[in-house]
């Protein structure tokens, strides 16, 4: 590949080229697990995860000369795979969705065993409206603060505190009520 | 356990396939596609276009202009007419004035 570049663009641009492709691969790397994890934990399908992540690396190559900095980067990527989430899910919107108050309450026990939790954990998110869901993943997944989650999502900080109040209270009373039901 | 520790490990970010980075940079850097080829066609599909709109937009304006016309035609063949009406209505009435 560098062979043809050199010969189509010159050896400094070629080089430039190389390390370029370098720096991104490394990129890539580095974050492909958070920018997977947003999408997964959003849309909770592996595959779409992968290619919405895919998407949203091939646009930061596209605009890599734009980033300023590794955290410019990382606040980039949360930005668009964000955006290109609620992108996805409006178009998937069709597919039988039901809201999480709208759910039944389940009937069966969930045992404290970890990897039963956390998929009832993820299935019970996977419930949540679009823009809470992705305020749980950012503050959850990513850690991030109110006032970080308000810049990634575009909305006030008081929105993203009312969105992880509700969904807490929401998540909470299912979680609950599946654990009661087991202990009963 | 706490219930938003309980949510912090459901949330732990999970790795994408071994090879997703591969995929990632095999389809950054592919070969871009013939662009004097792409802007060929586009180029002709889009003088076609404009070909295609300059006549629809070229039939409009000559049929507007037509229409006119024939309606400037009509409105002083009417005005004639009713020249010649009055003309007409005006000798009646002064011969009818004449035998009174």
């Amino acid at each position: 590949m560098i062979g043809s570049l050199v010969q189509e663009v010159g050896i400094p641009q070629a080089v430039a080229e190389a390390d370029r492709s370098r720096a991104f691969e490394a990129a890539v790397r580095e974050h492909q697990a958070m920018v997977f994890s947003v999408a997964y934990h959003f849309l909770q399908d592996h595959a779409v995860a992968e290619e919405l992540a895919q998407e949203v690396f091939l646009e930061l190559y596209r605009h890599w000369d734009e980033i300023e900095s590794r955290e410019h980067r990382i606040h980039w990527l949360r930005k668009v795979a964000s955006r290109r989430c609620i992108d996805q899910a409006r178009r998937r919107k069709l597919r039988n969705h039901v809201s999480l108050e709208e759910a039944p309450e389940p009937f069966t026990w969930m045992p404290a065993a970890d990897p039963v939790l956390k998929r009832f954990i993820e299935q019970l998110l996977g419930k949540l409206a679009e823009t809470p869901r992705l305020v749980v993943i950012m503050r959850y997944q990513e850690g991030l603060e109110p006032a970080e989650i308000a810049d990634v999502l575009d909305m006030p900080v008081a929105t993203v505190k009312s969105h992880l109040q509700r969904s807490l209270a929401l998540l909470r009373r299912k979680l609950s009520f599946a654990t009661r039901e087991g202990e009963s | 356990m706490d219930f938003e520790d309980q949510l912090r490990r459901a949330l732990e970010r999970k790795d994408p396939s071994a090879d997703f980075a591969a995929r990632v940079m095999a389809r950054a850097t592919q070969p871009k596609k013939p662009l004097a080829w792409v802007s060929w066609r586009s180029w002709a599909a889009a003088g076609i276009a404009a070909s295609l709109c300059l006549g629809a937009l070229g039939l409009e304006v000559e049929h507007r202009r037509k229409v006119e016309q024939e309606g400037r035609v009509a409105s002083a063949q009417l005005m004639q007419a009713m020249k010649i009406t009055s003309a007409k209505l005006r000798r009646i009435h002064k011969r009818v004035q004449g035998t009174l």
